[in-house]
């Protein structure tokens, strides 16, 4: 069937089938965090009660926040919370913890968005370059970045992009993220919607290297490999014999068939890039989700913790989800139920 | 993961040829083809001896460490009593000035905030990257070993629970998912190696899956079958030892990545702590000299990347080596 067209009825369908498959798997989400961070030694209660409280005052603040019952049923309260969108009250912040996320998730995703297409726009025209050149010094050298690329720490190249491009070059800041879409009157330093896509530029920058560049690395290692079978295949051979240029076979006929494994490294790669912004955002000071986690742990901001580890797993769910259906959208065998 | 993934695919490799039908003279000879075939690739035996050098210099650190407690590394590395600077913090390296004054031979790498010698803290910031590496990648794969095989040898409902299972546990970014694993048990290097022992289970997991699925229906498993042997016997010695060159490549290249992984959450303060040194941990310190130290965050940096890179070329070498299908 032939996707061309738009999106069919069937696709929809299909992504509706998607969603409906991944609720086992938020539901272990939310019990794995659970359990671990029921398994946190000390008691919550303790956090805001002085040493010398009452055994009535204690048991008052128990029965508040429920830790009076049986693990199982904790549990099951927090679950309706959670599908009614609420992860429960933040202590550090003052704050119920779906609020706080609200306010921290998009730069998140926003950095991720960037790195991700920083990566795909340098490591695809590299793997393919690669490919073709198969064995030749520019494919020797592209084989040696990339593979650099992958055994470099991203916080590392994070801490060396601000020593150069700040400290000496002073070319971008060192710290903080402006969203594009951010309000001037919120910005220090603003006063149009110009000026914040400016900064927003100037602030992504570097942290989109630091952690695009692992992604782009693993890109450009798939993208040769794929494409130097896919080049393989007959009926690149068959085009070849037809006499299709060059060029038209490389775009037309090997390419697209080439992209379905980089589009699974992808999907993989986003779990490790989401792992990878709570380093970036605390190298560049960020304060995204990553950085979010790790101040709610030390602050012992327990219900904080919990949501986090939750929005990060649903973030990535949602982002798998979206690459089956490009993978589906790009590749024509897929079939996603239904009628053909 | 963040390298990347071995061919699941392979439909013999040469071990597996080797052994198919005569059974199991495998581990002497495997090993030495093995080796033969590193040394044909050039990038694999310089990666091999880089991880060979690195190796030496952990085990000398832990030796110096458990039995001399430091004698060593004072009499050879650093000598405190002859040390002209006199632990003056934040030194340059050797040919280097800066405001705190010209880089001295005592401390050929310059010294840390505390004045504390740079190299030989990176010598021994080698013990726990390369154990932590080491240990991490056994887990996962004793784990996903035992998790695949099972999985993949009796396939139905046993395969699907288990496979649901393992795929819905790292929906959660796995560098997430250890931070809160260590923040439930602990924080010191022990649970960083368990945490991402855990979560490199998955890769040996579906590799081992596969291997057994292509494995399962060939004619010596029959064979082994009708002369009687068990289930475990049948996974134990004859079905994990013909997935032995996949999973040798993948192990090395996960060991690269868990040194990558625990190198990231000693710099977010999860793994080794002070005063033991990790080339994490002293990145993370280095954060607040940058300015005026700018070296001091470029030495650890630059070990976990030749360490890795090693492990990263070995693994590629191997990979090429093992894989009849590649010609080059």
């Amino acid at each position: 069937m032939s996707l061309r067209g738009g999106f069919p009825v069937s696709l929809i369908r299909y992504v509706g089938s998607r969603i409906i498959q991944s609720v086992p798997v938020l539901f272990i989400i939310v019990l794995v965090t659970f359990l671990l961070t029921n398994q946190i030694p000390g008691d919550p209660v303790s956090i805001f009660l002085s040493p010398g409280a009452s055994p009535e005052l204690i048991a008052e603040v128990q029965a508040r926040y429920g830790l009076d019952r049986p693990l199982h049923e904790r549990f099951i309260a927090y679950l309706f919370g959670v599908v009614q969108g609420d992860l429960g009250y933040s202590i550090h912040y003052g704050m119920p913890v779906t609020e706080k996320i609200i306010e921290r998730l998009p730069i998140t995703v926003f950095l991720t968005t960037c790195a991700f297409a920083f990566a795909i726009a340098i490591s695809v025209p590299l793997g393919v370059i690669s490919a073709k050149r198969r064995n030749k010094p520019t494919d020797h050298i592209s084989r040696i970045v990339s593979l650099i690329g992958v055994s470099t720490p991203s916080f590392w190249i994070g801490l060396l992009l601000i020593i150069i491009f700040s400290f000496y070059l002073g070319l971008f800041p060192a710290t903080g993220l402006v969203l594009p879409w951010a309000d001037p009157e919120t910005v220090r330093g603003a006063e149009t919607r110009l000026d914040i896509l400016r900064l927003s530029i100037h602030h992504a920058i570097l942290p989109t290297i630091a952690l695009g560049t692992l992604q782009m690395a693993q890109i450009t290692r798939i993208e040769r490999s794929s494409m130097v079978e896919s080049l393989r295949e007959d009926y690149v051979l068959l085009a070849r014999a037809y006499g299709f240029p060059e060029r038209t076979i490389l775009r037309k006929h090997a390419f697209r068939a080439a992209q379905l494994p980089v589009l699974t490294i992808i999907g993989l790669g986003l779990s490790t890039a989401l792992g990878g912004a709570v380093l970036i955002e605390t190298v560049f000071e960020i304060n995204g989700m990553g950085r979010l986690i790790i101040q709610a742990i030390n602050n012992q901001d327990y219900e904080l913790v919990m949501g986090t580890t939750i929005v990060f797993g649903v973030t990535y769910v949602v982002g798998v989800i979206v690459t089956d259906v490009l993978y589906a959208y790009v590749d024509p065998r897929v079939q996603y139920g239904g009628e053909e | 993961m963040a390298s990347g993934t071995v061919d699941e695919t392979v439909e013999t490799t040469p071990s597996e040829r080797h052994n198919d039908g005569e059974d199991l003279e495998k581990s002497n000879s495997g090993v030495r083809y093995i080796l033969t075939q590193i040394h044909k690739d050039t990038s694999a035996t310089i990666g091999l001896y880089v991880i060979l050098f690195v190796v030496a210099v952990a085990v000398f650190a832990s030796i110096d460490y458990y039995i001399f407690d430091y004698a060593f590394a004072e009499r050879f590395l650093y000598h405190p009593e002859r040390d002209a600077a006199g632990g003056q913090r934040l030194l340059p390296p050797v040919g280097m000035e800066s405001i705190y004054g010209p880089g001295v031979i005592e401390h050929p790498l310059g010294t840390d905030h505390r004045g504390r010698d740079i190299f030989t803290r990176m010598i021994y910031g080698t013990r726990i990257a390369i154990t932590a590496g080491f240990a991490a990648t056994s887990i996962g794969l004793v784990g996903g070993t035992v998790i695949g095989a099972v999985s993949g040898y009796y396939g139905g409902k046993v395969d699907d629970l288990l496979q649901r299972f393992t795929e819905a546990l790292y929906a959660i970014p796995f560098l997430v998912l250890i931070i809160a694993f260590m923040t439930a048990f602990g924080r010191d290097v022990t649970y960083a190696m368990v945490g991402v022992g855990i979560v490199s289970i998955p890769v040996f997991n579906r590799l081992i899956r596969s291997r057994v699925v292509s494995v399962r229906e060939k004619e010596y498993i029959a064979a082994a079958k009708v002369a009687g042997a068990k289930d475990y016997q049948v996974i134990l010695y004859h079905i994990i030892p013909n997935s032995f060159s996949p999973v040798l490549v993948q192990a090395t290249l996960q060991i690269g990545v868990s040194i990558l992984i625990i190198a990231g959450l000693s710099f977010l303060g999860f793994g080794a702590q002070p005063p033991t040194p990790s080339w994490g941990q002293m990145l993370a310190e280095s954060r607040d000299y940058m300015l005026p130290a700018p070296m001091y965050s470029v030495w650890p940096g630059l070990a976990i990347l030749i360490t890795v890179f090693a492990f990263n070329l070995l693994g590629d070498g191997l990979q090429d080596a093992l894989d009849p299908r590649i010609e080059n």
